[in-house]
């Protein structure tokens, strides 16, 4: 057993936070800058979608298109159904034994819901954050390499440069990079959470769910994952669950706000906070209820 | 009146006097098993301690002579018949324990036969060990009686690894062997030469003579030559991996029914080592596209190992300690000639060896069984250490 | 070794090359592989029950078939001389039983009580010092083989302990019974602290709350909500000492008695049995033999059945509390 490394040896993402942080182009800037904006790729379709937890119905009827390369975030009150959504795009729910669905949920040809489908290259294809950061009790190597020796044929080269490029895109190579070996689970909070990030890309997935991924993170660590789930928007469709108003509209492209188990409202993020079309949207992002 | 209910200090007072001798009765009543235990420990040591010695710890069993008896072959006995136990019931017990708490099935019905299996093992950690022998006696010992059991003297009905002879003697008063072929009588005339093996290991052939006469005379050339009808009996060299069905009393019956005997307790204490893995790793795990069978063999497993290896340590040291069931397989066995040359050889354990010495009449052997006793409380105390200290490492990787 | 694309490290400018997948194909097939195994694992346990049972009843009706023998005389019958006598003998069953009650009985008086102050001492009392001695105490008493406690009741607590007091025999039902008591005591020990402690906190805060002293608290709130835990207890420990069988094979004697009397020797179902084998005239076939199933499934039959009730009883009150 190595000896987990004491947590003040743990470089704090606030002394390097601002250095690291980019300049990010305001909401309206980044709408008009964004070249795919024209060309926008549907990712996911929601079709009558209902999600049930035995006798309970968790979700009604909901449509949604969810868009490549951009970041949608669900928003809503706790138990409005939106985890219990992000969860059934990669069959998560499986492992809950009372859990079921109807509807359709597609993702190019694939149709999620179907039994038949893979949940292994289904997951393989859409990875998953977790609220609180869950690293294995193993090396910060072995969390990112976990994926690509399930999943590729791979070399040992080929896989540290795979690791080395996960964490780099994660933004937590500079902090782990000398301590590769060592257990994940002496790494602070936000550095797990950036690592799960990393073990998540690393197996080359098209879409990211992030289930409140900052929830359990201090101030500090939240601006970091959140320029991070800005940057790998380049490259990832990401759909993020968060009970934080101010984050779905800094860092996300669309939102959808759910409320008992429907959609009140989806659009684009900075109208559906400047210009809500609902009533129940606008008490909900002026803090009326919630 | 009022005042008086409210506030009535004598009784308050009382009160607490009787919560704080209950408090001492407690405490007094508590340290009875610390009393009990030393008690326990100071008669074995003032009995036993001075007959510990090289000669007691590697001798074997000498009928009527408990101070030259010995508890070398309980020792190697128990040890075997240990590890052998172990390898059978740790890894059925890791995998009832990985079946029971990470594959429950969504189907009612299978549920509640999951669940049967559940109340069923909690039940079978009460059944009482001599019971297992008995099964141990009818399932491997004699095997339901569906193959004519093993007798003295008679062939055995299924057996690998072991090759049979005649032994006779020469008119050069050697002893020489021949395979014995077809032959299973215990005992045959000699009626025809034999290609025989001498005890070097040189084969030639046996010439038979009607009378002593016939042969000549040199010592060395006698060798060659027996007298035609006279005996030849059977003899069975063995190898190490002989095995025979049905299994009857041998060392493997005994381990094999010690197992049964701990596979409760083993999947038992691997399903709270395994259940103490938090979900947040499993569901990790899920999320990157792993089935459950990767979950469980590289996230589970790997964390719930020192929990998994302590409770089958302890299961270890319960088998190492019981008595009933091997005697009810082995039957009272205190030592035996030959030794142990495979696994269905007999042997002597350390807790029959006790048992047989307390009630020997003998008063001698009552200081023999109290020094094999400080051994086997010995060897417990040392896998019960381990256990502890992977316990408390595990818990503190845990937490 | 890596293809020529990939750059060699994964640095800045590296590309993610598309590696060859791996066919889940083969994940699921190794899972498949891998449950059946488990299933095969699972069904050992349940195997062996049915075993249990099936050898049981299958050797029993061995035994019952015999001539002159029946089932009735067996369960009511007060003279027992199997396995003594070659010709005619005795089956009836009781001396076996009271044996095995009268021990049990001497256990429990012994057992139960101190099993249960002790857990009460050690939820509710013990400070830290004090625990750090008994836990272990406890834990090594539990581990001591059945036999060592068997050897101690007849070379300690016979001699020393009841020889003072009146007319004991070498074998007696008294010594064997306190031994079982003492293996019983941290059973009932572990078991009924467990139940003490799975009682709410909030039960214990509202106690205290209305003024109780510890005393009242403990025996007027905590005791009875952990009730049904502590009979749970009570009922594992009673069907531990039916079972037990080295101690008193060493320690009761080998004469089956029909006795109230806890001074002589008695030989209970266990103790039958170990002595049976022990004579090594245990052939298939004989009478001798198949009492022996016969008794043992009478001891199957009442500690599985206690052992039963002990866990259903158990379960409900972690339900209770969960």
């Amino acid at each position: 057993m190595k000896d987990e490394p004491k947590m003040d040896n743990v470089a704090t993402p606030k002394k390097t936070h601002g250095m690291l942080k980019p300049k990010r182009p305001t909401l309206s800037q980044r709408n008009d800058a964004s070249p795919e904006k024209n060309e926008q790729k549907l990712a996911i379709r929601l079709e009558d979608f209902n999600a049930y937890y035995g006798e309970f119905q968790a979700i009604k009827n909901i449509n949604l298109d969810i868009m490549a390369r951009q970041v949608t975030a669900f928003i809503g009150p706790s138990g409005c159904g939106k985890s219990t959504l992000l969860k059934w795009i990669n069959r998560m729910n499986d492992i809950v034994p009372s859990a079921w669905a109807k509807g359709s949920i597609r993702m190019g040809d694939l149709e999620i819901l179907k039994k038949q489908t893979d949940v292994v290259s289904l997951r393989r294809r859409v990875g998953m954050v977790f609220q609180k950061p869950n690293p294995f009790p193993k090396s910060i190597f072995d969390n990112v390499a976990f994926g690509p020796r399930l999943h590729f044929k791979i070399g040992k080269q080929d896989l540290a440069a795979l690791v080395e490029w996960s964490l780099r895109k994660a933004a937590v190579w500079d902090e782990v990079k000398d301590r590769l070996h060592k257990s994940a689970l002496g790494l602070s909070g936000g550095q797990q959470q950036r690592l799960c990030i990393a073990r998540a890309i690393a197996t080359g997935p098209e879409v990211l769910l992030m289930d409140e991924p900052c929830s359990a993170l201090d101030p500090a660590s939240t601006a970091r994952v959140e320029d991070l789930v800005y940057e790998l928007r380049e490259q990832y469709t990401i759909v993020m669950v968060t009970h934080n108003m101010q984050q779905a509209s800094r860092c996300s492209d669309r939102t959808a706000f759910f409320f008992e188990g429907e959609i009140v409202e989806e659009g684009e993020t900075e109208q559906l906070f400047t210009r809500p079309k609902h009533q129940k949207t606008e008490d909900y992002v002026s803090g009326k209820f919630g | 009146m009022a005042n008086d209910y409210y506030s009535n200090p004598k009784k308050e007072s009382g009160r607490k006097l009787k919560s704080n001798v209950f408090a001492m009765v407690c405490l007094v009543i508590s340290s009875l098993a610390v009393v009990i235990l030393i008690t326990l420990l100071a008669t074995i040591f003032i009995s036993g301690g001075s007959w510990l010695n090289w000669e007691f710890l590697s001798g074997v069993h000498k009928e009527d002579n408990p101070e030259g008896s010995g508890i070398g072959q309980a020792v190697l006995g128990s040890a075997l018949i240990c590890l052998l136990c172990a390898s059978v019931a740790i890894p059925i017990g890791i995998g009832t324990a990985i079946f029971l708490e990470e594959f429950q099935p969504r189907n009612k019905i299978l549920r509640s036969l999951h669940g049967l299996v559940q109340l069923n093992i909690s039940n079978l950690a009460g059944v009482p060990s001599i019971v297992y022998g008995i099964l141990g006696l009818t399932t491997f010992v004699y095997l339901f009686n569906l193959v004519p059991s093993i007798q003295v003297n008679k062939p055995i009905p299924w057996e690998v690894g072991a090759t049979h002879f005649y032994q006779t003697k020469t008119l050069g008063r050697t002893f020489v062997k021949f395979p014995a072929g077809d032959r299973e009588e215990t005992s045959i005339k000699l009626t025809q030469n034999e290609m025989c093996v001498d005890a070097d290991g040189n084969t030639f052939e046996l010439k038979l003579v009607d009378k002593r006469s016939e042969a000549p005379k040199d010592p060395e050339l006698k060798k060659g030559y027996a007298l035609r009808g006279r005996s030849a009996s059977r003899l069975t060299e063995r190898s190490p991996w002989y095995f025979h069905l049905p299994l009857g009393k041998s060392l493997l019956s005994a381990a094999l029914t010690l197992a049964l005997v701990i596979l409760p307790i083993v999947i038992i204490s691997s399903q709270e080592a395994i259940r103490a893995v938090p979900r947040s790793i499993r569901e990790a795990a899920f999320g990157m596209g792993a089935t459950r069978w990767q979950v469980v063999r590289k996230t589970v497993l790997p964390a719930a190992t020192p929990g998994i290896m302590t409770g089958a340590i302890l299961s270890m040291s319960r088998a190492i300690g019981e008595a009933a069931p091997v005697l009810a397989v082995m039957g009272g066995v205190l030592g035996t000639t030959s030794g142990i040359k495979s696994l269905m050889d007999q042997t002597p354990v350390l807790p029959v060896t006790i048992y047989r010495w307390a009630g020997d009449e003998n008063a001698g052997f009552e200081n023999a069984s109290s020094a094999a006793i400080i051994v086997l409380l010995g060897v417990l105390l040392i896998m019960n250490s381990i256990a502890i200290l992977l316990r408390n490492r595990y818990e503190k990787k845990l937490s | 070794m890596s293809s020529s694309s990939v750059s060699e490290t994964g640095g800045p400018n590296f590309v993610r090359p598309n590696f060859p997948v791996k066919s889940s194909a083969r994940s699921h097939r190794n899972q498949a592989i891998m449950v059946s195994l488990l299933i095969g694992c699972a069904l050992v346990t349940l195997g062996t029950t049915v075993g249990i049972i099936y050898m049981l009843i299958k050797e029993s009706m061995g035994f019952f078939a015999g001539d002159d023998i029946n089932l009735w005389e067996f369960l009511t019958g007060t003279k027992w001389s199997v396995g003594r006598t070659q010709g005619k003998f005795d089956y009836g069953i009781w001396p076996l039983l009271s044996g095995t009650l009268r021990i049990t009985a001497i256990a429990m008086i012994l057992a139960l009580p101190l099993g249960l102050v002790t857990a009460i001492y050690l939820s509710e009392y013990a400070p830290k010092s004090v625990r750090a001695i008994l836990k272990p105490t406890l834990e090594i008493l539990a581990g001591i083989p059945t036999v060592v406690l068997g050897f101690f009741a007849v070379k300690f607590i016979t001699p020393n302990l009841l020889a003072p007091l009146g007319e004991f025999k070498t074998f007696n039902a008294t010594a064997a019974g306190i031994a079982v008591g003492i293996l019983c005591i941290p059973l009932v020990a572990s078991l009924a602290e467990d139940a003490l402690r799975a009682v709410p906190r909030t039960l214990r805060e509202g106690a205290y709350g209305l003024g109780s002293t510890k005393l009242e608290t403990t025996l007027k709130v905590i005791v009875p909500a952990a009730l049904s835990g502590i009979i749970s207890a009570f009922l594992l420990a009673v069907a531990r000492a039916i079972g037990e069988t080295m101690v008193v094979a060493l320690a009761a004697g080998s004469s089956p008695t029909f006795t109230m009397d806890p001074r002589g020797p008695s030989q209970t179902m266990t103790g039958f049995i170990v002595h049976t084998f022990q004579s090594e005239s245990v052939v298939p076939g004989t009478p001798g033999y198949y009492s022996i199933y016969a008794v043992a499934a009478l001891l199957f039959l009442i500690t599985f059945g206690i052992t039963l009730i002990g866990q259903i009883v158990r379960m409900r009150y972690r339900e209770e509390y969960n």
